[in-house]
């Protein structure tokens, strides 16, 4: 089972790469993270939005309330400059760790 | 189609933000559950089913109310920050000063600067900016503790030396204005001879300890905040 330290580092990192494409809300998000990793990493409401909430209390992220076309209000959160900055370290860093299970994999197969 | 708004606003009665703030999280998380259930329904759920897998989308909503109120509630703001930046600085700060009563009342005597009669205008107490690299290392160290950026952990380093910056950035433009119409030659040495010693020599000592701890103390820390975060 993976632990809730890994799943809120990959929740961080899925998040701040769907928004790195441009601003999304909420319920958007969770289905763009769903389809992009085929149904690997999956976000219910109640795992999605105090996530969102910590990061922008990071000032990773910031919401903002927009109207849609179809005339509903939504809270589109976008990337800050500090975000982007938080995403390169954080990808560096995820890379590191599950090439790094790779090889441990790697080791244990042979 | 049930009343989301209500919905949400019922479960997470105990929800306690600002007016507006408790407003917007209701209605953002309304709308959420709005789309997931219209989602289900045109997928051609009967309506009570479409309400049951809808509301599976939160298991514990007490639990829910918790994490919101943590990191909607300003003061964890504030809280950070003070961890992060104004402890860690203040305790350079204090730090820095004690070492320099020390190194002043039982250390070396101090190198001395003069202008050319032979006027004194600047003392280096080569002790204490020895020593202040520590002093640095110590506010850098308990900012990265507390999870602070690199940013938070250089500033809580520089601490103590930018209170003085942020007056010599304010002095200089002011007295070389008024040095102009004066011995501008002799405003423009003092300025930069008291910044020197108030603010870049000190400032360099207490960042090369900030700089060593965030080389030495970074690598480990991000692999632990992987696990922990």
């Amino acid at each position: 089972m993976i632990g809730s330290g890994i799943k809120r580092g990959t929740g961080e990192l899925a998040i701040l790469s769907v928004l790195e494409e441009g601003p999304l809300h909420g319920y958007e998000m969770a289905r763009r993270i769903e389809a992009q990793t085929k149904g690997a990493l999956r976000f219910t409401l109640a795992a999605l939005y105090p996530m969102l909430y910590r990061m922008e209390q990071h000032r990773w992220i910031r919401g903002s309330w927009e109207t849609s076309d179809n005339g509903r209000k939504r809270r589109c959160y976008r990337l800050t400059p500090s975000g982007k900055k938080k995403l390169v370290p954080l990808r560096k860093e995820w890379e590191e760790l599950f090439g790094a299970l790779k090889r441990l994999t790697k080791v244990a197969h042979a | 189609m049930p009343d989301w708004q209500k919905l949400v606003r019922r479960r997470l009665s105990g929800l306690v933000l600002e007016p507006a703030e408790r407003a917007g999280v209701i209605a953002e998380l309304a709308a959420h559950l709005e789309q997931v259930f219209e989602e289900w329904r045109e997928q051609g759920l009967a309506e009570e089913e479409a309400i049951r897998r809808t509301l599976s989308q939160v298991e514990d909503w007490q639990d829910l109310c918790r994490r919101i109120q943590t990191f909607r509630t300003k003061e964890n703001t504030m809280n950070d920050r003070v961890k992060q930046l104004w402890l860690p600085g203040l305790l350079t700060f204090a730090l820095s000063m004690g070492l320099q009563e020390l190194v002043q009342k039982f250390g070396p005597k101090p190198l001395i600067l003069s202008l050319g009669k032979g006027t004194p205008i600047l003392m280096f107490y080569i002790g204490w900016l020895l020593m202040l690299p520590l002093a640095g290392a110590l506010g850098a160290c308990l900012s990265k503790r507390a999870g602070g950026s690199v940013r938070m952990v250089l500033s809580s380093s520089l601490f103590p030396v930018l209170p003085f910056a942020v007056v010599f950035l304010i002095a200089t433009p002011i007295g070389l204005m008024i040095g102009n119409s004066l011995a501008h030659h002799i405003v423009t040495v003092a300025f930069f001879t008291m910044a020197l010693g108030w603010v870049l020599a000190p400032g360099a000592a207490l960042f090369v300890g900030g700089l060593l701890v965030q080389l030495f103390l970074s690598r480990p820390l991000d692999s632990r905040r992987i696990a922990n975060s």
